[in-house]
């Protein structure tokens, strides 16, 4: 056909091959890992974060399950999900927790699966368990689990949002909190962990809310560079202030009302208008910031070219929508000695009732009441928020069933009786919630 | 526990293969008769019953030493194939297991489970499709190849070559499961931390019969708390409610050192949060013996759901007179057992407002324990079941089809029956309404629902004639496709920390293999004397 000889004609394809040879190189050569190496397509994938690794850790079996099931990832991630669904229906615990494992090798990097899978072991999972051990067990589950996700996904800030929320709202905010809590720093295995955390869920030791914290403070250093499609974006950035309100009020819950609450509050009050309040949030009108002076607004309108009505309704309304005001003047207020005493005698007195001593509950609850009445005197805008109202709304139930126990006449007059009349929509609610608490029949 | 090991009835399934084989066998000499008298007249019908002597006369002249010859040519043959390569596959599936599994709960007595599961998983996954490959693939290729002259020209029955290939199978497939159940024992043994080892038994337990009564003391099918898994019923607690859990044939060889062992498996449903630290909800054991009038209560015990709760009490009980004024000694077996050898045992949860769920299988005696490998070497039979089954399939259609198609066709009938079997039941016992493909169909295009019945007329005569035919057939095809379901449940057993069942799954499973060992030797020696061996 040719008059080539085979010699020639070998030599020919040795001569294409090294031919071809050379803008495959050029064009596909792999990178070494730095900054500049690699062919033209590495450097391209580096440049526009194309590449896997660019995304957080690779998992060498999520990979290698990937590539062997060429084309049927689609086909067995449906299968696994079947079957996890139905793991968790038959409720066969190790069966599911291993399936959700071999979903994660396929979908490494579908932020919904790491999101819904970490909620469903933390909440869904840990309720079916009846001990609160085992429910705790099922909380640290979700919460590694996402901790997993957040270190093959870098580009998520959410998930680092989620895994606070699990360390915070779920630890600190279920039924079971008080225990939660205690678990938190003293796991229940104590053989395992000897007496102390689990060290990948608490390392150091510290509160629940403070490891929240420390995990909405990288969830907004990541917002910084991707986005995040959670919530709004003032509200999320918030996350970390509300971890340390929530540390402060809890120490509060737990009825400790020493040095260590009142520098928590005050750290909120700093991290609320130092750090929070002055960030810059885009508003139609411009940027804005929360905690403002009247040449803050000056200058912005200035900057941005808008009038300062206009920022000074754009910056009203932003702090509406996160309770600037309140939070700045409850932990200002919490600060102060009478609404801690006011506080701790609201606690004591519940304790009191708890005890039976009713006459000494009775005393506290009063005291309580006072104080508290005069603390809402001095920040009336305390009284628009819920948990300020249930507070004081909570102390009058328990009063009022001291008289009704003791058959005593109720006075007309008594401390938060505004309060009293202007919310007693909440009162039903509040008070099968208190029978259930304290086993009032 | 998840499933619920229900005692096989042999006598049951005799009278089935009995009735099905029976009657296909009458069918088939019918037809015989019939074709045989249109294509030869009266002659054909001596032709016949030549044809049904000649397998009897085939059967009964086995040579054992052909039949060897033959399996060892099998071996030989599929040892050139490669098969042995199967064995690379397996070694790195162990190599990186861990990466797969190490991740699962961090709790090492479910941990055990991941790795049972996956040992036995991996040996069926691989097992089972060379050998189906292999079965289904060797005999069409030696007729394709001519090789099969070099033994049909040679003094072999043609029932001792369908025999020689399933055997030289069956002995290769043992001898893979073998060695890859003993890399899998040693692999467990190995991943499993010492903390647990304790936990790699076999458990031999003795299930009960479960009845319930409401809170009235009226018999009851129990609560439903409205779990999505129905399995458990559920008993109130502080009121009369109680599940009662009947053993046969209790005596003392069922005790461990003089105590009888009873492990529970309860679901709590709480009403209210009630005290959350104590750990679970408190239940109690009352024994009943109706023929003394004996009632005896344990004390109260604390329930550890999804944990195995074990109570080991002494055979001897102190318990309060009838009046109340002494303490008087009672013996399980002597005392608690009737006198029909059944022992009574009610539950009663102690807590009001909670409510406490069981089925039959939570509640069970557990006598001497039996090692680990007891349970897991019957698991593996467990596997090789299906794979004898699956070489008997794969060369029986082998016989009549070539290669590529036997082997699509012993595939669907091996995932039909691994996965439909419970579909197809659901369709022919008429729990699944409209269940007629036809029917459906007609539904779908016209937006029709289900409940609506079918507008009067011809077509719904005509839908009804069609639908009524392809279930027929499908009936056929539930009679015919083995349950392979049934072979799986034994890795549950083990799975679950049991030893399996003798009469919930090991006989079913020996006399579903069984069943299939005629009707193969039939099809498969009726098609090889048919076929043409020439046409390739």
């Amino acid at each position: 056909m040719n008059k080539l000889t085979s010699k020639h004609r070998k030599l020919a394809y040795v001569i294409a091959i090294i031919v071809l040879l050379i803008p495959v190189i050029w064009l596909g050569m792999p990178s070494t890992g730095e900054e500049g190496s690699g062919g033209e397509l590495a450097k391209l994938r580096v440049e526009h974060e194309l590449g896997e690794s660019t995304l957080g850790d690779v998992d060498p079996s999520s990979a290698s399950m990937n590539f062997v099931l060429l084309g049927l990832r689609g086909i067995a991630t449906n299968l696994l999900w079947m079957d996890a669904n139905e793991h968790q229906k038959k409720k066969e615990w190790a069966k599911l927790r291993s399936t959700v494992d071999s979903i994660i090798l396929l979908q490494p990097h579908y932020m919904k699966v790491w999101d819904f899978q970490g909620w469903n072991l933390a909440y869904n999972v840990s309720a079916e368990w009846d001990a609160v051990e085992d429910r705790y067990f099922w909380v640290k589950e979700g919460i590694k689990f996402l901790n997993e996700g957040v270190t093959r996904n870098e580009r998520f800030p959410e998930l680092d949002w989620k895994v606070g929320n699990l360390h915070g709202q779920k630890v600190g905010r279920s039924d079971e909190w008080r225990l939660f809590r205690k678990f938190y720093k003293v796991d229940p295995d104590t053989e395992r962990f000897e007496n102390g955390p689990d060290p990948e869920i608490n390392p150091e030791r510290l509160d629940n809310y403070q490891v929240a914290k420390e995990k909405f403070l990288l969830a907004n250093e990541k917002e910084l560079k991707h986005k995040q499609h959670l919530q709004m974006r003032m509200l999320f950035r918030s996350a970390p202030w509300h971890a340390q309100f929530d540390y402060a009020n809890a120490m509060q819950r737990e009825g400790k009302f020493g040095k260590q609450r009142t520098d928590a509050w005050d750290q909120g009050f700093k991290d609320w208008t130092a750090i929070f309040g002055r960030e810059e949030f885009i508003s139609p009108k411009g940027p804005i910031v929360l905690e403002w002076s009247e040449p803050d607004i000056k200058n912005l309108a200035k900057r941005d070219n808008v009038s300062e009505e206009d920022k000074r309704y754009w910056t009203g309304r932003y702090q509406n929508m996160v309770n600037y005001l309140f939070w700045r003047t409850r932990a200002k207020s919490e600060s102060e000695s009478d609404t801690i005493d006011a506080h701790k005698s609201l606690y004591d007195g519940e304790q009191l009732f708890r005890k039976a001593e009713f006459d000494e509950a009775k005393a506290e609850l009063e005291k309580g009441m006072a104080l508290y009445a005069k603390v809402l005197n001095k920040y009336p805008s305390l009284i628009h928020e819920d948990l300020a109202i249930e507070e004081g709304l909570q102390a009058i139930i328990l009063w009022r069933y001291i008289h009704e126990l003791k058959g005593l006449k109720l006075p007309d007059s008594f401390p938060l009786k505004p309060l009293w009349i202007k919310e007693q929509g909440r009162v039903p609610i509040l008070e099968s919630e208190l029978r259930q608490r304290f086993g009032i029949q | 526990m998840s499933f619920d090991p229900i005692p096989y009835d042999l006598f049951d399934a005799l009278k089935h293969f009995l009735t099905v084989f029976g009657s296909t066998m009458f069918i088939a000499l019918i037809v015989c008769l019939l074709v045989g008298v249109l294509t030869r007249g009266v002659k054909g019908i001596g032709d016949v019953f030549l044809g049904i002597l000649d397998f009897f006369n085939q059967i009964t002249h086995l040579s054992c030493r052909r039949i060897w010859s033959l399996s060892t040519l099998t071996i030989r043959e599929s040892l050139r194939q490669k098969i042995l390569f199967v064995f690379i596959i397996f070694a790195v599936l162990f190599m990186f297991a861990g990466w797969f599994l190490a991740g699962a709960a961090d709790r090492p007595d479910l941990q055990i489970q991941s790795y049972i599961d996956f040992v036995l998983k991996a040996i069926s996954w691989l097992v089972i499709p060379i050998i189906l490959l292999l079965s289904c693939w060797s005999l069409p290729e030696d007729i394709r190849l001519r090789t099969i002259h070099t033994v049909v020209t040679k003094p072999v029955y043609r029932i001792e070559i369908v025999i020689g290939r399933m055997l030289g199978f069956t002995l290769l497939g043992s001898a893979i499961l073998l060695v890859m159940g003993t890399v899998g024992y040693i692999w467990i043994n190995r991943q499993v931390p010492e903390s647990v080892q304790a936990n790699l038994v076999s458990k031999v337990p003795i299930y009960g019969e479960i009845k319930f009564t409401d809170r009235e003391g009226a018999p009851s099918a129990g609560l439903n708390v409205g779990d999505i898994w129905m399995h458990r019923s559920y008993i109130e607690g502080a009121t009369k409610a109680r599940a009662i859990f009947t053993f046969k044939d209790i005596d003392e060889s069922d005790a461990i050192n003089d105590e009888l062992n009873l492990q529970s498996s309860f679901e709590a449903f709480r009403t209210h949060k009630g005290n959350m630290e104590k750990g679970g909800i408190l239940y109690q054991f009352i024994f009943v013996n109706k023929d003394k009038g004996l009632r005896v209560d344990t004390a109260p015990l604390i329930n550890k759901e999804y944990l195995e709760n074990r109570l080991k009490i002494n055979r001897k009980i102190m318990h309060e007179s009838e009046d109340g004024k002494e303490k008087v000694e009672v013996d399980i077996f002597d005392d608690l057992v009737d006198d029909n050898g059944n022992l009574t045992i009610e539950v009663q949860c102690l807590e009001a407002g909670q409510l406490l769920g069981m089925a039959r299988s939570d509640l069970y005696i557990r006598t001497p324990d039996h090692a680990f490998i007891s349970g897991y070497s019957k698991a593996i039979f467990g596997i090789w079941l299906p794979m004898v089954l699956v070489i008997m399939l794969g060369v029986t259609i082998s016989c009549f089809v070539k290669g590529p198609v036997a082997i699509l066709t012993t595939m669907t009938i091996v995932l039909v029956g691994f996965m439909s079997k419970e579909y197809m039941a659901e369709i022919l016992s008429g729990k699944m309404q409209a269940s007629g493909a036809i029917e459906a169909w007609y539904r779908l295009i016209t937006h029709m629902n289900s409940q609506t019945p079918l507008p009067d007329g011809p077509v719904k005569f005509m839908i009804q004639i069609v639908d009524m035919g392809i279930i027929n057939f499908l009936w056929l095809c539930q009679q015919i496709i083995p349950n392979f379901g049934i072979f799986s449940n034994m890795r549950e057993y083990v799975i679950k920390g049991f030893d399996v069942s003798w009469d919930a799954a090991l006989l079913p499973g020996i006399v579903t293999v069984a069943a299939y060992i005629l009707p193969c030797l039939i099809v498969s020696f009726y098609s090889l004397k048919l076929r043409e061996l020439e046409a390739k």
